[in-house]
Protein backbone atom coordinates (compact mmCIF):
# COMPACT_ATOMS: atom_id res chain seq x y z
CA UNK A 1 0.00 0.00 0.00
CA UNK A 2 2.64 2.41 0.58
CA UNK A 3 4.38 1.54 -2.41
CA UNK A 4 1.19 2.02 -4.11
CA UNK A 5 0.82 5.66 -2.35
CA UNK A 6 4.74 6.45 -3.21
CA UNK A 7 4.19 5.41 -7.06
CA UNK A 8 1.17 7.55 -7.25
CA UNK A 9 3.30 10.74 -5.39
CA UNK A 10 5.88 9.89 -8.08
CA UNK A 11 3.66 9.80 -10.99
CA UNK A 12 1.62 12.26 -10.24
CA UNK A 13 0.70 15.08 -12.44
CA UNK A 14 3.28 17.91 -11.54
CA UNK A 15 0.13 20.43 -12.23
CA UNK A 16 -1.46 19.35 -8.75
CA UNK A 17 1.06 21.85 -7.47
CA UNK A 18 0.19 24.06 -9.55
CA UNK A 19 -3.68 25.25 -9.29
CA UNK A 20 -5.68 27.73 -11.34
CA UNK A 21 -8.10 29.47 -9.24
CA UNK A 22 -11.33 31.38 -10.74
CA UNK A 23 -11.08 31.66 -14.29
CA UNK A 24 -13.06 34.00 -16.07
CA UNK A 25 -12.61 36.47 -19.10
CA UNK A 26 -14.06 39.66 -20.16
CA UNK A 27 -17.03 39.79 -23.05
CA UNK A 28 -15.46 40.81 -26.30
CA UNK A 29 -17.07 41.58 -29.67
CA UNK A 30 -15.87 39.55 -32.66
CA UNK A 31 -12.57 41.40 -34.09
CA UNK A 32 -11.86 43.39 -31.02
CA UNK A 33 -9.91 42.31 -27.67
CA UNK A 34 -10.34 41.50 -24.38
CA UNK A 35 -8.83 39.84 -21.31
CA UNK A 36 -8.07 36.82 -19.08
CA UNK A 37 -8.21 36.80 -15.81
CA UNK A 38 -7.63 33.56 -13.22
CA UNK A 39 -5.42 32.85 -10.02
CA UNK A 40 -2.32 30.68 -9.88
CA UNK A 41 -1.64 28.79 -7.10
CA UNK A 42 2.00 27.69 -6.60
CA UNK A 43 1.92 24.73 -3.94
CA UNK A 44 5.42 23.78 -4.73
CA UNK A 45 8.95 24.45 -3.64
CA UNK A 46 10.06 25.24 -6.91
CA UNK A 47 9.18 28.40 -8.82
CA UNK A 48 7.77 28.46 -12.33
CA UNK A 49 6.99 30.33 -15.03
CA UNK A 50 3.67 30.75 -17.45
CA UNK A 51 5.38 31.62 -20.85
CA UNK A 52 2.09 30.74 -23.26
CA UNK A 53 -1.20 30.81 -23.54
CA UNK A 54 -3.48 29.01 -26.26
CA UNK A 55 -7.35 30.23 -26.86
CA UNK A 56 -8.43 29.22 -30.43
CA UNK A 57 -11.42 31.90 -30.93
CA UNK A 58 -8.13 34.32 -30.32
CA UNK A 59 -6.09 35.43 -33.40
CA UNK A 60 -3.31 36.35 -31.09
CA UNK A 61 -2.79 35.84 -27.77
CA UNK A 62 -0.33 37.75 -25.48
CA UNK A 63 0.02 38.22 -21.97
CA UNK A 64 0.36 41.81 -20.70
CA UNK A 65 0.41 44.26 -17.72
CA UNK A 66 -1.69 47.39 -17.10
CA UNK A 67 0.53 50.01 -15.79
CA UNK A 68 0.30 53.77 -14.53
CA UNK A 69 1.86 55.63 -16.90
CA UNK A 70 1.54 58.72 -14.76
CA UNK A 71 -0.25 62.20 -15.69
CA UNK A 72 -3.24 59.98 -15.14
CA UNK A 73 -2.68 57.97 -18.04
CA UNK A 74 -2.58 53.82 -18.09
CA UNK A 75 -0.69 51.63 -20.52
CA UNK A 76 -0.40 48.27 -21.77
CA UNK A 77 2.80 46.09 -22.33
CA UNK A 78 3.53 42.87 -22.87
CA UNK A 79 5.49 40.66 -20.44
CA UNK A 80 5.99 37.69 -22.21
CA UNK A 81 6.40 35.39 -18.96
CA UNK A 82 4.98 35.55 -15.79
CA UNK A 83 7.53 33.94 -12.70
CA UNK A 84 4.90 32.13 -9.94
CA UNK A 85 7.31 31.68 -6.88
CA UNK A 86 7.54 28.92 -5.06
CA UNK A 87 4.79 28.52 -2.25
CA UNK A 88 3.02 31.68 -3.56
CA UNK A 89 -0.49 32.77 -5.32
CA UNK A 90 0.18 35.15 -8.41
CA UNK A 91 -3.12 36.53 -9.61
CA UNK A 92 -3.78 38.19 -12.93
CA UNK A 93 -6.60 40.45 -12.40
CA UNK A 94 -8.16 43.46 -14.04
CA UNK A 95 -6.22 46.74 -13.87
CA UNK A 96 -2.81 44.49 -13.43
CA UNK A 97 -1.56 41.46 -15.54
CA UNK A 98 -3.72 39.72 -18.09
CA UNK A 99 -3.84 37.77 -20.62
CA UNK A 100 -4.58 39.83 -23.81
CA UNK A 101 -7.18 37.64 -26.54
CA UNK A 102 -6.74 39.62 -29.51
CA UNK A 103 -8.41 39.31 -32.92
CA UNK A 104 -11.39 37.37 -31.38
CA UNK A 105 -12.79 35.33 -34.30
CA UNK A 106 -16.25 35.33 -32.82
CA UNK A 107 -18.44 37.15 -29.99
CA UNK A 108 -17.58 36.66 -26.42
CA UNK A 109 -20.75 36.96 -24.73
CA UNK A 110 -22.20 36.37 -20.84
CA UNK A 111 -22.30 32.72 -20.41
CA UNK A 112 -19.78 31.43 -22.82
CA UNK A 113 -17.40 29.28 -21.86
CA UNK A 114 -13.96 29.17 -23.40
CA UNK A 115 -11.41 26.78 -23.32
CA UNK A 116 -8.06 27.78 -22.91
CA UNK A 117 -3.84 25.97 -22.59
CA UNK A 118 -2.20 27.37 -20.72
CA UNK A 119 1.89 26.35 -20.83
CA UNK A 120 4.11 26.55 -18.08
CA UNK A 121 7.97 25.47 -17.72
CA UNK A 122 7.86 23.26 -15.14
CA UNK A 123 3.80 21.68 -14.73
CA UNK A 124 3.72 21.86 -18.54
CA UNK A 125 0.16 21.89 -20.45
CA UNK A 126 -2.48 23.02 -18.14
CA UNK A 127 -6.00 22.93 -19.37
CA UNK A 128 -8.69 25.16 -17.97
CA UNK A 129 -12.62 26.85 -18.83
CA UNK A 130 -13.12 30.14 -18.39
CA UNK A 131 -16.72 31.93 -18.22
CA UNK A 132 -17.31 35.33 -20.15
CA UNK A 133 -18.23 37.98 -17.50
CA UNK A 134 -18.56 41.71 -18.12
CA UNK A 135 -16.78 42.03 -14.49
CA UNK A 136 -15.51 39.84 -11.44
CA UNK A 137 -18.58 39.77 -9.46
CA UNK A 138 -16.31 41.21 -6.24
CA UNK A 139 -14.30 43.29 -8.54
CA UNK A 140 -11.61 45.22 -6.47
CA UNK A 141 -11.78 49.11 -7.19
CA UNK A 142 -8.71 49.66 -5.91
CA UNK A 143 -5.93 49.63 -8.65
CA UNK A 144 -3.21 47.24 -7.53
CA UNK A 145 -0.64 45.53 -8.85
CA UNK B 1 -32.77 102.09 12.69
CA UNK B 2 -30.89 103.18 9.54
CA UNK B 3 -27.64 101.22 10.79
CA UNK B 4 -29.90 97.84 11.78
CA UNK B 5 -31.11 98.02 7.90
CA UNK B 6 -27.60 98.66 6.57
CA UNK B 7 -26.45 95.49 8.49
CA UNK B 8 -29.71 93.55 7.21
CA UNK B 9 -28.55 94.60 3.82
CA UNK B 10 -25.03 93.82 4.49
CA UNK B 11 -26.34 89.85 5.34
CA UNK B 12 -28.37 89.87 2.64
CA UNK B 13 -25.58 90.27 0.16
CA UNK B 14 -23.36 88.05 2.10
CA UNK B 15 -26.08 85.10 2.01
CA UNK B 16 -26.31 85.82 -1.69
CA UNK B 17 -22.99 85.63 -2.73
CA UNK B 18 -22.37 82.42 0.12
CA UNK B 19 -24.80 80.70 -2.04
CA UNK B 20 -23.81 81.52 -5.50
CA UNK B 21 -20.30 80.65 -5.11
CA UNK B 22 -21.64 77.72 -3.30
CA UNK B 23 -23.19 75.83 -6.31
CA UNK B 24 -19.87 76.09 -8.30
CA UNK B 25 -17.81 75.34 -5.24
CA UNK B 26 -18.91 72.06 -5.25
CA UNK B 27 -17.50 70.88 -8.61
CA UNK B 28 -13.85 71.89 -9.11
CA UNK B 29 -14.66 72.57 -13.01
CA UNK B 30 -16.99 75.38 -15.06
CA UNK B 31 -15.91 74.88 -18.53
CA UNK B 32 -18.26 75.63 -21.37
CA UNK B 33 -18.21 73.49 -23.89
CA UNK B 34 -20.61 74.66 -26.28
CA UNK B 35 -19.07 77.32 -27.81
CA UNK B 36 -17.98 75.21 -30.97
CA UNK B 37 -19.12 71.81 -32.19
CA UNK B 38 -17.27 68.89 -33.34
CA UNK B 39 -19.10 66.75 -36.11
CA UNK B 40 -19.03 62.66 -35.46
CA UNK B 41 -20.95 59.57 -36.37
CA UNK B 42 -22.83 57.81 -33.64
CA UNK B 43 -23.22 54.16 -33.72
CA UNK B 44 -25.48 53.92 -36.31
CA UNK B 45 -23.68 55.85 -38.42
CA UNK B 46 -26.06 59.32 -37.90
CA UNK B 47 -23.78 62.28 -38.41
CA UNK B 48 -24.39 64.31 -34.86
CA UNK B 49 -22.94 67.24 -33.49
CA UNK B 50 -21.37 67.28 -30.10
CA UNK B 51 -22.29 68.78 -27.50
CA UNK B 52 -25.11 69.49 -29.13
CA UNK B 53 -26.91 65.90 -28.66
CA UNK B 54 -26.40 66.16 -24.93
CA UNK B 55 -27.86 69.64 -24.69
CA UNK B 56 -30.20 69.59 -21.27
CA UNK B 57 -28.95 66.49 -20.39
CA UNK B 58 -26.58 65.38 -17.63
CA UNK B 59 -23.68 63.64 -18.98
CA UNK B 60 -21.24 60.91 -17.94
CA UNK B 61 -18.90 60.66 -20.84
CA UNK B 62 -15.80 58.80 -21.57
CA UNK B 63 -12.80 58.30 -24.54
CA UNK B 64 -11.80 55.11 -24.93
CA UNK B 65 -10.83 52.67 -27.62
CA UNK B 66 -12.53 49.26 -28.27
CA UNK B 67 -9.45 47.23 -28.90
CA UNK B 68 -8.32 48.29 -24.89
CA UNK B 69 -8.56 44.78 -22.73
CA UNK B 70 -8.38 46.26 -19.60
CA UNK B 71 -8.71 50.01 -18.45
CA UNK B 72 -11.55 51.00 -21.11
CA UNK B 73 -13.77 48.12 -20.28
CA UNK B 74 -13.30 48.90 -16.66
CA UNK B 75 -14.10 52.61 -17.23
CA UNK B 76 -17.10 51.97 -19.49
CA UNK B 77 -18.25 48.67 -16.97
CA UNK B 78 -18.12 52.01 -14.39
CA UNK B 79 -20.48 54.19 -16.32
CA UNK B 80 -22.62 51.33 -16.43
CA UNK B 81 -22.85 50.69 -12.63
CA UNK B 82 -23.85 54.59 -12.44
CA UNK B 83 -26.53 53.98 -14.76
CA UNK B 84 -27.87 50.80 -13.19
CA UNK B 85 -27.68 52.63 -9.77
CA UNK B 86 -29.51 56.33 -10.70
CA UNK B 87 -32.76 56.96 -9.02
CA UNK B 88 -36.01 57.26 -11.14
CA UNK B 89 -36.31 60.53 -11.14
CA UNK B 90 -32.95 60.86 -12.48
CA UNK B 91 -32.48 57.86 -15.00
CA UNK B 92 -34.28 60.55 -18.01
CA UNK B 93 -31.98 63.30 -17.11
CA UNK B 94 -28.52 61.82 -17.90
CA UNK B 95 -26.99 60.28 -20.89
CA UNK B 96 -23.83 58.54 -21.65
CA UNK B 97 -21.39 59.02 -24.27
CA UNK B 98 -18.42 57.36 -25.82
CA UNK B 99 -16.04 58.71 -28.07
CA UNK B 100 -13.46 56.94 -29.44
CA UNK B 101 -10.15 58.39 -29.65
CA UNK B 102 -9.11 55.44 -31.84
CA UNK B 103 -11.71 55.89 -34.59
CA UNK B 104 -8.92 54.50 -37.87
CA UNK B 105 -9.73 50.80 -36.18
CA UNK B 106 -13.41 52.31 -34.02
CA UNK B 107 -15.87 52.37 -36.97
CA UNK B 108 -19.46 53.12 -35.66
CA UNK B 109 -20.37 49.57 -36.45
CA UNK B 110 -17.26 48.84 -34.35
CA UNK B 111 -18.55 51.27 -31.59
CA UNK B 112 -21.89 49.29 -31.53
CA UNK B 113 -20.48 45.98 -31.83
CA UNK B 114 -18.97 47.34 -28.35
CA UNK B 115 -21.77 48.38 -26.88
CA UNK B 116 -24.13 45.62 -27.75
CA UNK B 117 -22.07 42.68 -26.19
CA UNK B 118 -21.85 44.97 -22.72
CA UNK B 119 -25.98 45.40 -22.75
CA UNK B 120 -25.83 48.84 -23.46
CA UNK B 121 -28.48 50.44 -24.10
CA UNK B 122 -28.76 53.34 -26.84
CA UNK B 123 -31.85 54.96 -25.04
CA UNK B 124 -29.23 56.30 -23.38
CA UNK B 125 -25.66 55.76 -24.64
CA UNK B 126 -24.33 56.90 -27.41
CA UNK B 127 -21.26 56.14 -29.17
CA UNK B 128 -19.26 58.28 -31.40
CA UNK B 129 -16.64 58.11 -34.07
CA UNK B 130 -15.42 60.58 -35.64
CA UNK B 131 -12.33 62.01 -38.01
CA UNK B 132 -9.00 63.40 -36.46
CA UNK B 133 -10.10 66.68 -36.87
CA UNK B 134 -12.98 66.62 -34.82
CA UNK B 135 -11.24 63.50 -32.65
CA UNK B 136 -8.54 65.67 -31.65
CA UNK B 137 -10.49 68.55 -31.06
CA UNK B 138 -12.21 66.97 -28.41
CA UNK B 139 -9.46 65.18 -27.28
CA UNK B 140 -7.89 69.03 -26.06
CA UNK B 141 -11.26 69.74 -24.70
CA UNK B 142 -11.25 66.98 -22.26
CA UNK B 143 -7.60 67.04 -21.63
CA UNK B 144 -7.41 63.52 -22.82
CA UNK B 145 -4.17 62.15 -24.42
CA UNK B 146 -3.42 58.81 -26.61
CA UNK B 147 -0.33 57.61 -27.38
CA UNK B 148 0.01 54.75 -29.93
CA UNK B 149 2.58 52.18 -28.14
CA UNK B 150 3.60 48.76 -27.78
CA UNK B 151 2.84 47.21 -30.90
CA UNK B 152 3.03 43.79 -32.94
CA UNK B 153 2.25 41.92 -36.33
CA UNK B 154 0.04 38.89 -35.98
CA UNK B 155 0.55 35.72 -38.34
CA UNK B 156 -1.47 37.56 -40.95
CA UNK B 157 1.16 40.23 -41.00
CA UNK B 158 -2.11 42.70 -39.87
CA UNK B 159 -0.52 45.77 -37.32
CA UNK B 160 -1.64 45.40 -33.81
CA UNK B 161 -1.14 48.79 -31.37
CA UNK B 162 -2.35 49.46 -27.36
CA UNK B 163 -2.57 53.15 -26.44
CA UNK B 164 -1.47 54.85 -23.56
CA UNK B 165 -4.37 56.89 -22.65
CA UNK B 166 -6.12 59.10 -20.55
CA UNK B 167 -8.45 56.98 -17.87
CA UNK B 168 -11.24 59.15 -17.03
CA UNK B 169 -14.57 59.86 -17.09
CA UNK B 170 -16.27 62.85 -16.65
CA UNK B 171 -19.01 64.90 -15.51
CA UNK B 172 -20.91 67.46 -17.86
CA UNK B 173 -24.15 69.68 -16.78
CA UNK B 174 -27.41 70.55 -18.45
CA UNK B 175 -25.52 73.74 -19.48
CA UNK B 176 -23.10 71.63 -21.30
CA UNK B 177 -20.65 72.69 -19.18
CA UNK B 178 -17.52 70.27 -17.79
CA UNK B 179 -17.85 70.36 -14.17
CA UNK B 180 -15.77 67.30 -13.15
CA UNK B 181 -13.17 64.37 -14.00
CA UNK B 182 -13.02 60.50 -11.90
CA UNK B 183 -10.31 58.42 -12.61
CA UNK B 184 -12.49 56.13 -15.16
CA UNK B 185 -11.12 52.35 -14.18
CA UNK B 186 -11.20 53.30 -11.04
CA UNK B 187 -13.88 55.59 -10.64
CA UNK B 188 -15.53 55.53 -7.15
CA UNK B 189 -19.30 55.32 -8.07
CA UNK B 190 -20.90 56.49 -4.92
CA UNK B 191 -19.01 60.12 -5.50
CA UNK B 192 -20.07 60.15 -9.38
CA UNK B 193 -24.05 59.54 -8.35
CA UNK B 194 -23.76 62.13 -5.69
CA UNK B 195 -22.36 64.82 -7.97
CA UNK B 196 -25.26 63.95 -10.85
CA UNK B 197 -27.65 64.22 -7.71
CA UNK B 198 -26.73 67.56 -7.10
CA UNK B 199 -26.70 68.95 -10.89
CA UNK B 200 -30.30 67.19 -10.94
CA UNK B 201 -31.47 68.80 -7.94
Amino acid sequence: MNILLALLLIFSNPSDKLKIVDPWMRVGAQGQATGLFFKIENNSDKADTLYKVEFEPAGMVQIHETYDAGDDMMGMREVGQIVILAKSTFELKPGAHHVMLMKLKQDIKKGFVGNVTLHFKKAGKILIKAEAKEMMKKQSMEHKH
Amino acid sequence: MKNQLKILFGLFILLSVNFLTGCYEHFPLDQDLTRTQNTFLNQDSVKVQFPKIIKDKITVLAMVYTHCPDICPMTTHNMFLVEEKLTDDLKDKVKFVVISFDPNRDSPAVLKKFAEIRDLSFKSWTLLSGDEQNTTEVMLKFGIKAIPADSSYDENGELSYNVIHTDRISLIDQEGKLRSNYKGSTANIDVILEDIKYLGK
